[in-house]
């Protein structure tokens, strides 16, 4: 076979397998600096490998192959996001003890499920994903207080306002957006994290997050 | 030859005729007095999606655009700036959906500071879509070695319907809405080279709604 062959049908493969589906990776996304009072306490963080390494495909009704790659950005978005909302954050990794650290509270997050649409399945110009998150939380003695599934959403059209030609990755970041505002929003009354504040059991001054979390749902 | 000019003006006044084939209705409805100082702004958000609004954000820009634009233009912050300094009230989730939410709103640390540095007087939150609801007609082409053409002839009609409530961030309340109801149908005919007359539906809908609230804004009815 010719080099020119051979660049020939390479073209042409490559050529078709773009044509048969697309993938979007999330390059460090930054997330704006929330609006909140932090929670006077301090959280140690575990995060599974998941969201440091999230990747996702899925055959869209049998002709494409759609992959989202989200790299580390959940990891990100989850640090930056509980550096706002306590004033002490210690990051754990997986064979840290807890015991080790003086936390009030360990709070362990990962992926429960994920999901995406596409418009050649839902027939308008929007592209969607929806993100599952559990997060558990433990007392300082290692016993479970809370456990909550955050679910998420994102929907971004083709050709969007910042989306450009990504519109998937505008709907993941879309749908971090979503979890990081639920979790702003109810976080603390879902799983009573604030109430392992040393001596919050005895002071009558609800944490800002609380507070804004409380009037919302009196509000609505 | 004067036979010959003549034939192509009548069909360029007719493609022109034909292609501005959009019907347009723009009416407000005023709740409370309006106006706008030097300094003061206003920002354009859409409906949340959570509760199944599709405006697009196309036509978000385009208002945003409209509104900005002329020598009396209003100052528009753009919304995703306002958006993100304000995060995550703002967010389709957490965002106000009637005015009675502002005052608890505006409480929240920081909210209040941040509306003020921005000079921001009003929000403008649209509502609706641009959808086809019609259409016929039947096109078809082809190709060989000769050439190539198509025949027939194909309509369809889009319906762009967009509500504008306008929330007053200085007394927290409703200062009405405008609405914009504007139908277009387009034609596509073809006799060997297809000629579209499209009617620019959202767009006509976009400049519409986009004068109409300027004189909403800007216009006190009581001078």
């Amino acid at each position: 076979m010719t080099a020119t062959r051979r660049t020939t049908l390479a073209l042409l493969a490559t050529l078709t397998l773009s044509a048969c589906g697309a993938s979007v990776e999330l390059d460090s996304p930054t997330f704006p600096t929330p609006l909140v009072e932090p929670i006077d306490m301090h959280v140690g963080l575990r995060l599974s490998d998941d969201m440091y390494d999230f990747w996702y495909e899925e055959d869209v009704l049998g002709k494409e192959t759609w992959s989202v790659d989200m790299g580390d950005a959940n990891a990100m978005m989850f640090k930056q996001l509980f550096g706002h909302m306590f004033t002490q954050v210690t990051h754990l990794e997986e064979d840290d003890n807890p015991a080790d650290w003086p936390i009030d509270a360990l709070v362990e997050t990962n992926i429960d499920k994920f999901e995406f649409s596409v418009p050649q399945q839902t027939g308008n110009d929007a592209y969607a994903i929806w993100i599952r998150y559990r997060l558990k939380v433990y007392d300082p003695a290692g016993d479970v207080i809370g456990n909550w599934a955050v679910s998420a959403y994102g929907k971004s059209e083709k050709g969007g306002i910042g989306s450009g030609d990504n519109a998937m990755e505008n709907a993941a970041l879309l749908a971090m957006r979503d979890a990081a505002a639920l979790m702003i929003m109810k976080l603390d009354r879902e799983t009573g994290i604030s109430r392992l504040a040393k001596g919050n059991a005895d002071d009558e001054t609800q944490p800002a997050v609380t507070k804004a979390a409380n009037e919302t749902e009196d509000a609505a | 030859m004067i036979a010959r000019l003549t034939r192509i003006a009548v069909a360029t006044l007719t493609m022109i005729t034909l292609s501005g084939c959009v019907t347009a209705r723009m009416q407000d409805n005023r709740e409370g007095f309006t106006g706008i100082s030097e300094g003061e702004s206003v920002v354009i958000m859409a409906r949340s999606y959570h509760l199944g609004n599709k405006t697009e954000d196309k036509y978000l820009t385009c208002v945003e655009q409209a509104l900005a634009r002329g020598s009396e233009g209003l100052r528009v912050i753009p919304h995703r700036e306002f958006v993100d300094s304000l995060f995550p009230w703002f967010e389709p989730r957490t965002a106000p959906a009637e005015t009675k939410g502002l005052s608890k709103l505006m409480s929240r640390p920081g909210v209040a500071e941040r509306i003020n540095d921005k000079g921001v007087r009003y929000i403008i939150w649209l509502d609706g879509d641009t959808e086809r609801v019609a259409g016929g007609g039947s096109l078809s082409c082809a190709a060989g070695p000769g050439g190539g053409g198509c025949f027939g002839f194909a309509w369809w009609q889009n319906d762009a319907d967009y509500n504008a409530s306008v929330w007053d961030l200085k007394g927290l309340e409703s200062a009405g809405s405008v609405t914009a109801d504007v139908s277009g149908t387009s034609f596509l005919p073809a006799l060997v080279v297809p000629i579209p007359l499209i009617a620019r539906t959202q767009n006509a809908a976009c400049k519409g709604l986009a004068d109409q609230l300027k004189t909403f804004i800007v216009a006190d009815p009581t001078t």
